[in-house]
């Protein structure tokens, strides 16, 4: 009973914040706030409008291979500089320097290179999401027990496959924890480029719709976009568990309880 | 300083170094046009003029107020409830669903609710710094809240510590470090959110100042308060290093 | 099968006629746990026990036994799931500064300095800052750490923690001192040395003291009275009466027959299974 009222907790979270969203807009009566319920009521209507539908697409689109691509970079980037202090000191100033710019800030001055298209956008992801991916595959591979890669290279094994064979399985829980930070600033960074530079995708619609005052449009688009991060974020979970069940509960800047 | 100190100052200055003069080169051998890309030479310059210009000041001044006031009432909402919900089994039943439902949610989607909620002015932007920032000051003081050793805490009931007194005496200090990691990451976490809500509507900060020069085309101006809020970040986080230093000065380096 | 613990001398004199009052006493304490594999795991079964004033006494067995536990339910960090611990025939309800804990590991605070660690308890009872200081500088010269006052526990070798956590408990006088296996962190020769001190300490004003280990020359080499406990579920297999001169000086005992006998006797109660320590 206990377990099962836990596993439920989640939704009913959910639904105490719907509830709690209806009466704080009814007791409002701001013509601005509509009420949870209407805002649910305008969501199959964005769902079917299919101008909506491409923008969305568009959104997931340049999010996936902003993704796709940062990961690729940055896990060996990481691995590298995880073992040899030269490239470390060599990166290190230089991303400290870019980590607290926001770079979806980028987008002006991108966009004034790259234009408005998807080029720009598709960067801003990338790089927002190397740097936490970087982090974690530094610490990770850092963390690797000295041991265990006198073991490999006792067996003749490569600097180059060491890293690929046992610095990398062994960092794979710290750079998982990395790519589900990377994956929540990707969707973040994607909205707000698109918030900024509005041309297509969902933070574009968003804002439309508040310049036009369709109100119950924006929140139901929140809802949609705050859907999609909660799902993502289930589906990493349980993909990460499945890989690295071997590990210890990693804890390392919780991002959730989980 | 060491000689490895040194040899790693000079590497980690070498690939700032290389990018600004791959910058000038790309200016002076005019693959890029400087109205696109100014010259470094100039970018600096500027920075220069527009830190001694009251009015940027006054852009600064009104990112660092949202950017403090936001962050300050993080660490406090942050800190309370994280080790409320470590010391009291009902108050984690209460927080932890509620936070697995609101962490992963891109807080900044709920921006157009807040400028619906509390106008165009500072309010909605702090309120989305607090939004952003809480989640992992919360969940690493809650994370260092309940690992508390258990025998520091039997060793203060021994000494006399009345357990109401428990929480401020022993759980605080002991989950300090795991504190302190969380405000390091809610601060740049601020940094950002405070830059990017006063790009997506603002009438001032730092974040307005670069989209007012993007309308301008300025690019110069546009770099301007780029490099700022970058330096800005740098500074801040050398401070709470400062601080983490000081108050951690009795743990065991981790 | 109950093993009625054995509470006779091992001497063949009669038993004096007035015996000290127990400060402690345990009775019928049973501890039962709930492991993760949601098994219920007995820690320790009908416990009897009086422990006597002044008296040093240890508590002997092997991994596992629940000797800790019982030190715990004495300290009154743990509640006994059946049965009762008293001390001066008031029940124990919670822990307090009339039982002082000193634990194997330690457990100083690290963000406060030796000073502030031995200062923590006196202050806790309204002692005024420089009154409760000059205690602990008295404190910290006792315990041989005099000059380290201002160093952070990060800084100190594992037996200085542990001179600086005895020093920490004497500070709040307890009646008292329930020490959990402080040596056993400790490499041999620390041990021995702290041994040595604590004796010395113990001399001077003669402290109640229960002592858990898993050491039997330890035991036999600090205690008056030994209680041997057999593997969980934990019960008092023997008591046995240390009856050696004081002040015990390493040297001449481990030279005198009779500590000797004491050690093999007690190494032959314990079954083969190599759990209880034998000396080197």
């Amino acid at each position: 009973m206990k377990a099962a009222l836990a596993r439920l907790a989640p939704v009913l979270a959910c639904l105490g914040l719907l509830l709690a969203w209806q009466l704080g807009s009814l007791a409002l009566a701001n013509d601005s706030i509509p009420t949870a319920w209407e805002s649910l009521r305008a969501i199959p209507a964005i769902l079917t409008d299919k101008e909506s539908l491409l923008n969305i697409a568009d959104s997931l689109r340049r999010m996936a291979i902003g993704l796709v691509f940062a990961v690729g970079v940055s896990i060996p980037l990481g691995l590298l500089m995880g073992r040899s202090r030269a490239v470390a000191a060599f990166f290190n100033p230089l991303l400290m320097i870019i980590y607290p710019v926001p770079k979806a800030a980028l987008m002006p001055v991108i966009m004034l290179w790259l234009g408005v298209g998807d080029l720009s956008k598709t960067l801003v992801i990338f790089l927002g999401v190397s740097l936490p991916v970087i982090f974690h595959s530094f610490e990770g591979a850092k963390a690797v027990e000295e041991k265990m890669l006198w073991s490999g290279a006792a067996m003749g094994m490569s600097a180059a496959a060491r890293l690929v064979r046992i610095v990398l399985p062994a960092a794979l829980p710290e750079i998982l924890t990395g790519c589900r930070t990377g994956l929540v600033l990707a969707l973040i960074t994607m909205v707000t480029s698109e918030m900024i530079a509005r041309q297509s995708g969902a933070g574009n619609i968003l804002f439309n719709a508040l310049d036009m005052g369709q109100y119950d449009t924006v929140f139901a688009m929140i809802i949609i976009v705050g859907a999609m991060g909660i799902c993502f974020d289930v589906a990493f979970e349980a993909g990460r568990a499945r890989l690295v069940r071997w590990s210890e509960p990693q804890f390392d800047i919780p991002l959730s309880f989980s | 300083m060491t000689m490895r100190g040194i040899t790693d100052l000079l590497l980690g200055l070498l690939p700032i170094v290389l990018i600004i003069l791959l910058w000038q080169a790309l200016i002076s051998f005019g693959y890029a046009p400087p109205s696109l890309l100014p010259p470094p030479g100039q970018v600096f310059a500027r920075i220069g003029e527009q830190l001694l210009d009251p009015s940027f000041q006054q852009n600064i001044a009104a990112t660092l107020f949202r950017l403090f006031a936001g962050f300050a009432i993080a660490v406090v909402l942050g800190v309370s409830i994280g080790i409320a919900a470590a010391v009291s089994p009902a108050v984690n039943a209460a927080v932890r669903p509620l936070v697995r439902v609101l962490a992963p949610l891109p807080k900044v989607a709920l921006y157009p609710a807040f400028l619906l909620l509390l106008g165009f002015g500072h309010e909605s932007k702090v309120i989305l710094v607090v939004a952003d920032a809480l989640f992992p000051i919360l969940l690493s003081t809650y994370y260092g809240a309940s690992v508390v050793e258990q025998k520091l805490i039997w060793s203060a009931l021994a000494a006399g510590t009345p357990p109401r007194q428990l929480l401020w005496k022993v759980v605080l200090p002991a989950a300090m470090p795991s504190i302190l990691t969380g405000c390091r990451i809610g601060l740049v976490i601020s940094c950002i959110v405070v830059f990017l809500a006063e790009m997506i509507t603002s009438t001032d900060g730092l974040g307005h100042v670069l989209v007012a020069a993007a309308r301008q085309f300025q690019a110069v101006d546009m770099f301007v308060p780029l490099i700022t809020i970058s330096l800005l970040g740098l500074i801040l986080n050398g401070l709470l290093g400062f601080l983490r230093s000081y108050l951690l000065r009795g743990f065991p380096e981790v | 099968m109950n093993v009625m613990p054995v509470r006779s001398d091992n001497r063949a004199e009669p038993a004096p006629t007035v015996r000290p009052k127990p400060i402690i006493s345990i009775e019928h304490v049973s501890q039962r746990f709930q492991t993760k594999a949601r098994r219920d795991h007995l820690a320790l079964s009908d416990i009897s026990l009086d422990i006597e004033e002044r008296a040093f006494v240890s508590i002997l067995g092997p991994s596992g036994c629940g000797k800790s536990t019982l030190l715990y339910i004495v300290g009154g960090f743990v509640n006994p799931t059946e049965g009762a611990a008293t001390m001066k025939g008031r029940p124990i309800k919670g822990p307090g500064p009339e039982r002082g804990p000193v634990f194997q590991e330690f457990a100083l605070f690290p963000w406060k300095t030796v000073l502030g660690n031995v200062m923590y308890g006196p202050r806790q009872q309204g002692v005024k800052t420089g009154e409760a200081e000059a205690q602990a500088h008295a404190l910290i010269e006792m315990v041989g750490l005099k000059g380290f006052e201002n160093f952070y526990p990060k800084e100190l070798s594992g037996g200085m923690k542990q001179r600086v956590a005895l020093a920490r408990t004497l500070a709040y006088h307890p009646e008292v001192l329930l020490m959990d296996e402080p040596f056993g962190a400790l490499d041999a020769h620390t041990r021995t040395r702290l041994q040595n001190d604590l004796l010395n300490i113990w001399e001077r004003d003669r402290k109640t003291v229960l002592f858990v280990t898993h050491s039997v020359e330890e035991a036999v080499f600090l205690s008056d009275k030994v209680v041997m406990m057999t593997r969980a579920p934990g019960r008092i297999r023997q008591v046995i009466d240390i009856d050696l001169p004081r002040p015990r000086r390493r040297d001449e005992l481990l030279l005198d027959p009779r500590y000797q006998k004491y050690i093999v006797d007690i190494e032959r109660m314990f079954d083969d299974s190599g759990d209880v320590e034998l000396p080197s």
